[in-house]
């Protein structure tokens, strides 16, 4: 009897204690998406960052001139009305006249002009002022709701670069009586998106309030809380016991061992990062080298069990490619030429090079040792001895930038941009040490792309270069990567075929 | 003694420069600190303006001598991540750190000591075994996989306490605990022989004459000379939490040094990881010294020089 009475004392003293210091749930129930992120937010100017977790955030607090659709790659307003260009190197801007910044003042001409003219200043040192200055040569005020810009040159990406990456501030911001500041925002955010910052702990937690005043349609869920929590197996447990709504980079296993259950819903989505080898075809590292020979860039292609990495290995949505960008992306050409996993092909092809005994080839890789392996494996398998180099990424930049690498195992995001001007170009530029094709034609071709208003010959070029890329194997491009998302099964969370996460389209179910 | 503590204070500060300047050789040669700024996907322009914003550009040794120069004025430079003094970030993250790190060793003190005793008053017997089970447990058992243990347990499976972040004391609950733990076998194995040993002396066989037995045997008389050397061990232990904070705090989402300090690494903020390595060697020594200068004052036959 008496420890029948104990028995009952410990469980409801337990009961009690749970009751009384149990953690808060997500949820509907008060309106507040709880989302997780294992990298630190420490600043919420993306003018400033560059890392996606910023753009992800930028997408919540910030509004942009324009919008490009996910789905048919269309330009949409959104701060700006309209555009024109008044010639090939003036472009004139309308904007809105409802748009208020998150302090409850009104935009207007004078604040865009300041904010493209600041980031293309010398003293800004914004991330962004490269994108800028690669075609602005100033913005002025012309009107009431409308600007003009003058750009350095003909730039037909101008729009989407103005929808992409710069975030409209207030006159003076960030050289307020002539004294530089440029972490103005970077905790006391004040910009013109759908959602504002309430509360901000760097490094911990930042709570986001619905923006009553946004122009746009405004987004279904009242808060979002973004807590910084590091380890993946806590954002797990939390997950789990309720304390979160929203999780995103998950490795594919767990996503799927959780998502199996009630607890959690798997989302797997596009993810812009494609994975590819670049293979020194120039022969920067050895002017005589067999990569420098196209039969052997073409017998590597075909080595690759490119299907199988993309669906065991990155799993999800992911899918094996053979051209050079995204599939999403707007110019990315997939009629190129293909070379199907086919491992006698490529000893075929290796013998018919004069390598029939293969030759030692240094691969490097920084990211994804399971796919690194297996390329290493296929390689392997046709004859050609691996010396896989698995480094720190700024060990394989530094390497490469000495032109020391061979061949390397490289993957791409495009900053979630959806156009083939994101990767060709940073690959394939006759300054870039990615590019290992030491192809200048190809290189001017690209740039031709960049500088080419019709969007119907722009795809043209690109499909040009892309199929010189695919003839020469210049590369051997491997997979897309997938984007994997656990969700509370109370949360809508529309997937966008750009792979860029959208928190503020949504909704409890 | 005065001198003692002098010198051994100078011995730190020469600990805490060079492993700091370790540190700073370490974290260069590992890599381009420009570049794990950017992120992964930074281009060459945007890697260039932070090396130039932030003068990677310039020779190591100018660099070390220029933060050697600001330490010595107190200044211990801005964080290339947090835009902010350093000295300013790590005081704002003390306090978690701080509060774990004394958590834990409250926690060691709890499980240990009572387990120590036990086991030496009852040598050899099953009491004696199962102390002897949970030492070689804790010890076997690392930090990460305790904590995620200790998470899905009463976390998930009993949601009692909440499994991330800092701002309750409940929060601090489940790591003080796992942090602690791995204090455990240490502590409690030098309390055990501790206490067998003066158990044995002559002047506990004259109290059990005087009629002393059990608790206030070994409360009166056996403790205080059997636990001389776990106080110092628990000092040093102290130094070690501070340490050893790294991946508790990064397990349970705490924002104290430890998790910092894992961040910084990662993102190669060079000036954070030198005050923090500084902070934490000068920390590690003052709790060895604390243990020294506590043995002598404790401990007559004990004589500094």
């Amino acid at each position: 009897m008496q420890q029948f009475r104990w028995r009952h004392l410990g469980a409801a003293s337990a009961l009690a204690l749970a009751t009384a210091i149990s953690p808060a749930f997500a949820g509907p129930s008060d309106d507040t998406l709880r989302a997780a992120m294992s990298e630190e937010i420490l600043n919420l100017d993306y003018n400033y960052t560059t890392k996606r977790e910023y753009i992800i955030l930028a997408q919540l607090t910030d509004a942009t001139l324009f919008n490009i659709d996910p789905e048919t790659q269309e330009v949409l307003p959104s701060i700006a009305t309209s555009y024109e260009f008044f010639d090939e190197t003036t472009l004139d801007v309308t904007l809105r006249d409802d748009v208020k910044f998150h302090d409850g003042s009104k935009l207007t001409p004078a604040d865009v002009a300041y904010t493209y003219n600041w980031i293309k200043d010398e003293r800004s040192e914004s991330n962004a002022a490269g994108v800028v200055r690669r075609w602005l040569d100033t913005a002025e005020v012309t009107g009431e709701n409308t600007l003009r810009f003058h750009l350095a040159s003909v730039y037909p990406l101008v729009i989407r670069d103005m929808a992409a990456r710069i975030m409209i501030r207030k006159d003076g911001t960030y050289d307020a009586g002539g004294e530089v500041d440029r972490d103005a925002m970077a905790q006391d955010l004040i910009a013109t998106g759908p959602y504002k910052v309430a509360s901000f702990e760097p490094g911990t937690e930042l709570v986001l309030e619905r923006n009553e005043d946004y122009f746009g349609e405004k987004p279904a869920i009242g808060t979002i809380v973004v807590r910084n929590i590091p380890d993946i197996g806590t954002q797990q447990a939390e997950m789990m016991s309720g304390g979160l709504d929203w999780m995103f980079k998950v490795p594919l296993d767990l996503a799927q061992s959780l998502g199996a259950t009630p607890l959690a819903t798997h989302l797997s989505g596009n993810d812009l990062r494609v994975g590819f080898l670049v293979l020194d075809s120039h022969g920067y590292t050895d002017p005589e080298g067999p990569l420098t020979n196209v039969k052997v860039r073409q017998a590597i292609n075909h080595a690759l069990n490119k299907p199988e990495m993309a669906e065991y290995l990155i799993g999800g949505s992911s899918e094996a490619i053979h051209t050079a960008c995204h599939p999403a992306q707007f110019g990315c050409d997939t009629s190129v030429t293909d070379y199907p996993y086919d491992p006698e092909k490529a000893r075929a092809l290796l013998a018919e090079a004069g390598y029939e005994d293969g030759f030692t080839l240094p691969l490097w890789a920084y990211r994804d040792k399971a796919a690194a392996e297996a390329i290493a494996a296929d390689l392997t398998a046709v004859g050609i001895d691996v010396d896989l180099r698995y480094v720190k990424l700024q060990s394989l930049n530094q390497a490469r930038a000495a032109r020391e690498i061979p061949a390397y195992f490289g993957t791409w995001g495009s900053g979630g941009t959806a156009d083939t001007a994101a990767i060709a170009r940073i690959h394939f530029d006759m300054e870039s040490d990615r590019n290992m094709s030491g192809d200048q034609a190809l290189a001017d071709e690209i740039l031709s792309a960049e500088q080419t208003v019709d969007q119907e010959e722009r795809k043209e070029i690109y499909s040009s270069a892309l199929g010189k890329i695919a003839d020469e194997a210049l590369w051997a491009p491997l997979f897309t990567y997938s984007a994997n998302y656990l969700v509370s099964p109370e949360l809508d969370f529309p997937l966008d075929p750009d792979g860029l996460p959208r928190l503020q389209n949504s909704s409890w179910k | 003694m005065l001198r003692y503590i002098a010198l051994r204070a100078a011995l730190a500060l020469a600990v805490a420069f060079t492993v700091s300047l370790a540190a700073f050789l370490l974290l260069n040669v590992a890599g381009d600190p420009a570049q794990a700024i950017a992120g992964e996907d930074a281009t060459p322009d945007v890697i260039e303006a932070i090396r130039d914003r932030y003068g990677l550009d310039r020779p190591l040794p100018v660099r070390y001598f220029d933060w050697l120069g600001g330490v010595l004025q107190g200044d211990f430079g801005t964080s290339y991540y947090w835009h902010k003094p350093v000295a300013e970030l790590v005081a704002d993250r003390a306090d978690e750190t701080i509060t774990l790190a004394l958590s834990a060793l409250s926690v060691t003190i709890i499980i240990a000591l009572p387990l120590g005793a036990l086991a030496a008053l009852n040598p050899n017997s099953w009491i004696d075994r199962f102390a002897l089970g949970v030492a070689v447990s804790a010890q076997a058992v690392p930090n990460f996989w305790l904590g995620l243990i200790m998470i899905i347990l009463f976390g998930v499976m009993m949601p009692i306490f909440p499994v991330s972040g800092d701002s309750t004391w409940k929060h601090f609950v489940l790591p003080a605990f796992v942090l602690g733990a791995s204090s455990v076998p240490a502590v409690m194995r030098l309390t055990r022989t501790g206490l067998i040993e003066v158990m044995g002396a002559d002047y506990i066989r004259t109290a059990r004459s005087k009629g002393f037995r059990g608790w206030p045997l070994l409360r009166r008389h056996a403790m205080r000379n059997a636990l001389l050397p776990v106080i110092s061990v628990l000092a040093v232990q102290l130094g070690q939490k501070f340490g050893g904070s790294v991946i508790t705090e990064s397990i349970f989402a705490i924002n104290g040094l430890g998790r910092l300090a894992l961040e910084s690494i990662l993102g190669m903020d060079i000036p954070t990881v030198q005050m923090l390595i500084f902070v934490f060697a000068i920390v590690f020594v003052a709790m060895n010294l604390l243990a020294d200068i506590l043995n002598a004052a404790l401990d007559p036959r004990i004589r500094i020089g």
